[in-house]
């Protein structure tokens, strides 16, 4: 199976990959491009990001966390002696693989990443000026992460330290603030436009991610 | 649907990090309304939303994002009943019948009831003429305009400090119902607006049609927010001073996290939320004991019309959050007081 460069064919094996519904033979082709692109290597790594935040709060860590990471494990790996060439896998689990109804759910970015914001797309702060933190995806796909919200959502940090998980400048979240925030609005009848204007208006929008 | 409304709050930053309280007054050219007859035309937005049937699209919106959805209020007698349907991102359904608050989340099947005593409190301050709403607030009718097809009268409310926001409201002429509010800025800038597009008023009540709903929970997880009501001093806290023009009107003990996402760290201790009211805006103050591993880093921060702030007061955790200008918020976090170890 040719890997050329970055095609849609190649991104919709990586994608069936990522879903575990890849044969072994396919999967060690898609292994190799991922190996040797770093723009697959991070759509894989803003997919599982995506993947991780979709399912829970708790994963929404900062991606620089997997980048050092991922970093260090590759110098380690580099650095340790080969033992062993590893058996095949396909009389063990080939069963498993080969769902190609599910295919592709992660290739559109822009459809993935849609889902991803009109879930989290919410409280968050940006710190201008801060050193770039990792990128956790080439800059069109972080681009199309944050695109659905229209505009990148402009904030004024009025002091230091913002508690925030910030891709390329670009916002994402925090789950902690969005909490207190729905909080606080629990309470709109505390204003004197209360009810209904204040009620309707945290109705409408919803700022925790359930 | 999830979206916030997000505007550039153009503060000063160098101001605010100084402390310095923004005392930009307001200049309002126009005679002002009287404080009777600004607290005639807030009971009347509060009476007609409680006195009339209607079902429109309401749409939240500010700085390019916007939250829209569909909604439903009936009255039958002193009841009250709404259908909020969210028409952006993921589906959610809030009922209400009074007090109680329902919000559906079909996709998940998780169900949140809540109890939401507040949701009535305020007009009693308003009808006793003791909520010195005036004494921060200036009101000028400015006129009539056509919105979501119905004629209105608009009122501009403007702060008389730099404390709090001002608003722009559209009344219907005809029933009193809000059907647009605006926040409005230090420098006139519109921080976020919520509108009705269309509307219909004085629809057939269908209360049943809520009631069924609210009842329908089989094969949902249900979520049930504890508030137990209790005083900041009660908790060894004191409030050495307030921000100008706001009193206490509520201190609950509560959970903040999201039931069944502890991520397996036990259940997190009780979060104290004491909340202050001006008469048109409100601002809460959360304690808790600091935890090293969920407080890393203090955060001031303003989007659209809310400001946060959160930061470390010896062994707890404080958070601010108000619809305000930031430096409310700061008024709030130097007065607060440790009162017992």
């Amino acid at each position: 199976m040719p890997i050329s460069g970055f095609d849609d064919s190649t991104r919709e094996r990586l994608s069936a990959l990522a879903d575990g519904e890849l044969d072994p033979a396919a999967s060690t082709a898609s292994c190799a491009a991922w190996g040797q692109d770093p723009q697959l290597r991070a759509d894989w790594h803003a997919w599982h990001l995506i993947g991780d935040v979709l399912r829970s709060d708790d994963l929404a860590a900062d991606p620089r966390h997997d980048r050092t990471f991922s970093a260090r494990l590759a110098a380690r790996l580099k650095a340790e002696p080969v033992v062993l060439a590893p058996a095949s896998l396909a009389g063990a689990v080939g069963s498993r693989f080969e769902r190609p109804s599910r295919r592709g759910r992660w290739t559109a970015a822009g459809a993935v990443a849609a889902g991803f914001v009109l879930v989290v797309g919410t409280f968050a702060v940006v710190r201008p000026g801060d050193s770039p933190p990792a990128q956790i995806a080439r800059d069109d796909v972080a681009g199309a992460i944050m695109a659905p919200a229209v505009a990148p959502a402009p904030v004024t940090e009025v002091s230091a330290q913002p508690v925030a998980i910030v891709a390329d400048n670009k916002i994402i979240r925090d789950a902690q603030l969005e909490r207190y925030l729905e909080a606080h609005k629990q309470f709109a009848g505390t204003s004197a436009l209360g009810v209904p204007s204040a009620f309707l208006r945290s109705a409408t929008v919803d700022s925790a991610a359930r | 649907m999830l979206l916030r409304a997000f505007v550039v709050l153009a503060l000063s930053s160098a101001a605010v990090a100084q402390g310095a309280p923004a005392c930009s007054q307001i200049v309002v050219a126009a005679s002002a309304t009287a404080p009777s007859e600004m607290r005639a035309w807030l009971l009347r937005i509060h009476d007609a939303a409680s006195r009339h049937n209607f079902q429109g699209t309401f749409v939240v919106s500010g700085g390019g994002n916007v939250a829209s959805a569909r909604i439903a209020h009936f009255c039958d007698g002193p009841n009250q009943y709404e259908r909020i349907e969210s028409l952006d991102g993921r589906q959610r359904r809030v009922y209400r019948h009074n007090d109680v608050v329902h919000t559906i989340w079909p996709a998940n099947h998780v169900a949140m009831i809540e109890q939401r005593g507040m949701l009535s409190s305020f007009p009693a301050l308003l009808q006793a003429g003791d909520d010195g709403i005036a004494d921060w607030y200036e009101v000028r009718a400015e006129g009539s305009e056509r919105v979501a097809g119905h004629e209105a009268n608009v009122l501009a409310i403007s702060a008389r400090d730099g404390l709090r926001y001002g608003y722009r409201l559209w009344a219907d002429r005809a029933s009193g119902l809000l059907l647009r509010a605006e926040v409005v800025g230090e420098r006139g800038d519109i921080l976020e607006t919520s509108a009705f597009s269309d509307v219909v008023i004085g629809i057939r009540p269908q209360p049943e049609t809520v009631l069924s709903e609210m009842r329908r929970l089989e094969g949902y997880r249900v979520v049930r927010p504890v508030l137990t009501p209790t005083r900041l001093e009660a908790e060894g806290w004191s409030m050495r001073q307030l921000a100008p023009g706001f009193r206490p009107v509520s201190c609950v003990s509560r959970q903040i996290d999201a039931a069944g996402d502890a991520g397996g760290e036990g259940a997190a201790p009780p979060v104290i939320q004491s909340i202050y009211s001006d008469g048109l805006t409100y601002v809460s103050v959360f304690i808790e004991p600091f935890r090293a591993a969920r407080h890393a880093k203090p955060m001031f921060a303003s989007i659209g019309a809310t400001s946060t702030l959160s930061q470390r007061h010896g062994d707890w955790w404080v958070t601010i959050i108000g619809d305000t200008p930031p430096a409310t918020l700061k008024i709030f976090a130097a007065a607060l007081e440790r009162r017992k170890p």
